[in-house]
């Protein structure tokens, strides 16, 4: 114990004692805490003023003059309080510098400056004219701790509460943005991150893993961390990250699978920012999986017809009694593949004999059927495929038939929706009509064909004939020209 | 039979005077020599002009010159219209070797020299309907609305926009406003089948009555022998069968071509879309187009492009005036600098065309 002791008061000594020799030294300080004022008493706890930094470090000012009118005069630099965007400027003074953050020994990066005034919150606000967001609005001033002090407004799990300050004012945000959502922290309480953020744990997401802290950028922004494009990564950040997530007990290959699915490829290889991302099945703010039973609305916020047809099925009921989650069942969730007609009949690979291995039941015989019928619609479009391919080749116009192969793509379409009524009666109706197009663009293609070596012979009787009168001419001309 | 007809003769021949006619007919003459056979190629051009027209009312009756429209009523002619594909196909063909007949009868006529006096105008007319030759060319290229000719426009109208002085007016008045669009086709169609084919025919009909009053120029290594030593055939029936006859075999190509090759028509042109890579224009441009690549952007202190249009001006130019700088020809002496100035202009021609379509 003895031991303990004589180590920690060296320790205690060299990490007060600049606050104290400076404090000795620091006539603003000793003033304004001889008043008593609430800025020198919140100083006292400030990061600031424990390593060191003075009044003068903000304000200007001479800090070793007892004199009020010297030390706190123009010609010492004395600014006095700063307002509006020169706040920032003077927190900028150090902490856009690398030199002098280093002579602090401080590790933190020195870019913070740079990305405020290029993210949203640094745009010029609506009633004060300055930036939105400055310094004091996140951190406080006078009181500033250490983002890892759990005292700290920015510390994990005080963020939420700092940022809904302002983003939980209706009135407020109405003169920013009137169509952003102000509900975001209520609903982030009842999400998984913020069920375990407020209850203390400091590693679920909050805001600021999500938005990032000085370089927020408005969501529509490409280079917006949760920028549809960018959700997967950003989520991945964590949920990826084996370690980190080891405590929470779930998978983390969630993002990997998402990259090898059919919304994956749509968002993070076609880039297109339509395709679902984690938030839209998972929610963003008040972020969760989806209940067995919310899967189809989920599903069906994009896929309503499909959803729609399924709550009509005999499957509805089916998959509730046993407790199926309901899309998923037959889907996946992560690595929800492109739809084949391998999923659909009795096959070994097919879903359905999943459930239906029974060759006399009704779903046994429908999915047998529907498969059959989902061929040959298929086989019949190969096959009039190759002949129209066979009429171009030989240069002949077939846009009207090739017109018609996207139709039976439209009619294919309908069918991977009226999958889900499971119904092989209404899926056949489907699939006729699809045959019958089929069957036309078959016989354009062949009449394409036919008319190539129609023309071929054609051409042979008309140079024959007309070699023919040319050899006469010549005869005659011959014999006139003879005389 | 024969009574009705005769008596047909006659009652027109009171009021027109075919006698007359008959009589000029019977005694014109076409020279025989070495050369002859470069005859045919201004009768080859006339016949594919008479092809282009036929067809090209036959088009008429189904094309639309709009640009909703155009692209999908040539795809309906293509596909739909009894022998429309045939009546296009022979329509593009005949095009492409309208432009190479005219070429071959213009460089013909200028190795023969037979712009000399007193064939000035006959030549000058001439290179006139070569210009309008290729105008046709341009303004039918655009005809179908498609993804290649609308480009081509984009770029040909261009280059005529770097003409000086008046190239900015001449591209606008072209396009019918700053971009090739539907404005555009509608002027182009309204040149190619309406204000193109009527200077075409005024000027046709005053380079043939020329070639008939003056007859056909003998070559000048022919003039001053004595009139038994030259050989010469009838122009009627002779010639005329003869070009008949070459008629005929060129029908023969022609239908070969539109058979075994027809007209493509490629996409619809979409003005929001990007270029499609290495775009060239039609081959008959070809030489100029390669030319203009090849000159620097800046020469001292001129624009390249602009100095290479008025060089094709300034050697347009020449081209025409050529019976008026060529003073020796007329006077019956031997010009080689002209031959070599031939020469030189097929080469250009030939090697910037190679050039430009293997580029």
């Amino acid at each position: 114990m003895k031991k303990i002791m004589l180590l920690t008061i060296p320790i205690l000594f060299v990490y007060f004692y600049p606050a104290v020799v400076f404090a000795a030294d620091d006539q603003c300080y000793t003033c304004h805490s001889a008043l008593e004022d609430k800025e020198s008493k919140l100083f006292k706890e400030d990061i600031h003023f424990k390593k060191g930094i003075s009044c003068n470090g903000c304000h200007g000012g001479d800090k070793s003059s007892e004199d009020n009118d010297v030390a706190m005069s123009k010609e010492k630099g004395f600014i006095g309080v700063p307002k509006g965007d020169k706040i920032t400027e003077v927190c900028a003074k150090c902490h856009a510098s690398e030199k002098m953050m280093k002579s602090f020994g401080s590790k933190l990066p020195v870019n913070q400056y740079d990305n405020l005034i290029n993210s949203v919150h640094g745009k010029s606000s609506t009633v004060s004219g300055s930036r939105i967001v400055n310094c004091t609005t996140c951190h406080t001033a006078h009181g500033i701790k250490s983002v890892n002090d759990p005292l700290s407004p920015v510390y994990a799990t005080n963020i939420p509460m700092t940022c809904s300050k302002c983003h939980g004012d209706a009135a407020y945000m109405r003169t920013y943005n009137p169509g952003l959502a102000v509900d975001q922290y209520t609903k982030y309480l009842t999400s998984v991150h913020g069920t375990l953020n407020s209850k203390g744990d400091p590693k679920p997401a909050q805001c600021a893993s999500c938005h990032g802290s000085h370089d927020i950028k408005p969501v529509k922004d490409i280079k917006s961390k949760v920028y549809p494009v960018n959700i997967p990564a950003t989520c991945s950040k964590c949920h990826s990250d084996k370690e980190y997530m080891a405590q929470y007990k779930i998978p983390t290959d969630q993002f990997e699978k998402y990259a090898r699915s059919v919304h994956g490829k749509a968002l993070l290889e076609k880039n297109d920012p339509g395709a679902p991302a984690c938030n839209s099945c998972h929610g963003n703010h008040g972020a969760a999986p989806p209940g067995v039973e919310s899967i189809s609305q989920v599903c069906g916020t994009c896929h309503a017809l499909n959803a729609d047809l399924f709550s009509q099925s005999p499957h509805k009921l089916a998959f509730e009694k046993k407790g199926y989650p309901e899309c998923e069942t037959c889907h996946g969730n992560h690595e929800i593949v492109t739809a084949t007609n391998k999923m659909l009949g009795v096959d070994k690979d097919a879903v359905c004999s999943k459930c239906h291995q029974d060759q006399n039941s009704n779903g046994y015989k429908s999915a047998f059927m529907m498969r059959s019928l989902i061929d040959s619609l298929d086989n019949t479009k190969q096959s009039a495929m190759v002949l129209i391919n066979e009429a171009e080749q030989k240069g002949m116009e077939v846009s009207d038939a090739k017109f018609k192969l996207r139709d039976i793509n439209q009619v294919k379409l309908e069918t991977r929706t009226q999958v889900h009524s499971f119904d092989a009666k209404k899926f056949k109706d489907i699939v006729d009509k699809g045959l019958v197009i089929s069957a036309d663009a078959t016989a354009d293609a062949k009449q394409a064909i036919h008319e190539y070596y129609f023309r071929r012979v054609g051409l042979g009787v008309s140079v024959f004939l007309i070699s023919l009168l040319a050899f006469g001419l010549f005869l005659y001309l011959r014999k006139i020209e003879k005389k | 039979m024969k009574k009705y007809f005769t008596k047909a003769y006659e009652w027109l021949d009171e009021r027109l005077d075919l006698t007359s006619l008959s009589h000029f007919i019977e005694k014109k003459y076409v020279p025989v020599h070495a050369h002859s056979i470069w005859y045919y190629f201004g009768g080859v051009s006339l016949f594919f002009f008479l092809i282009q027209v036929l067809t090209g009312i036959l088009l008429l009756f189904y094309y639309k010159g709009s640009a909703d429209l155009a692209f999908e009523s040539i795809q309906f002619i293509m596909s739909k219209v009894e022998f429309g594909w045939l009546i296009r196909s022979i329509h593009a063909w005949a095009a492409n070797l309208f432009i190479l007949s005219v070429f071959i009868h213009m460089f013909s006529v200028f190795f023969e020299k037979s712009y000399r006096k007193p064939r000035e105008l006959t030549w000058v007319t001439g290179v006139f309907l070569f210009f309008m030759t290729l105008a046709f060319g341009f303004s039918g290229y655009l005809l179908p609305w498609n993804k290649l000719a609308f480009f081509a426009t984009k770029v040909g109208t261009d280059i005529a926009g770097n003409v000086p002085i008046v190239g900015q007016i001449m591209k606008g008045f072209l396009r019918g406003g700053d971009d090739v669009t539907g404005a555009t086709l509608s002027r182009f169609f309204g040149f190619h089948v309406a204000l193109f084919p009527g200077i075409f025919t005024i000027l046709l009909v005053i380079h043939i009555v020329m070639v008939q009053r003056q007859g056909m120029s003998e070559p000048m290594e022919l003039e001053g022998r004595p009139e038994e030593t030259k050989k010469s055939m009838p122009f009627f029936p002779n010639f005329m069968l003869r070009d008949l006859l070459l008629w005929l075999l060129v029908l023969n190509v022609l239908a070969i071509l539109a058979v075994f090759f027809p007209a493509d028509l490629g996409e619809k042109a979409d003005p929001f879309s990007s270029a499609p890579a290495g775009i060239k224009p039609e081959w008959y441009f070809l030489f100029m187009f390669q030319t203009l690549k090849y000159i620097p952007g800046k020469i001292f202190i001129m624009d390249g492009e602009l100095l290479g249009i008025v060089l094709f001006g300034a050697a347009g130019l020449l081209w025409l005036l050529v019976p008026f700088w060529d003073t020796q020809s007329s006077k019956g002496l031997i010009n080689k600098k002209i031959n070599y100035l031939g020469l030189f202009a097929v080469g250009f021609i030939i090697v910037l065309t190679i050039l430009g379509w293997v580029a």
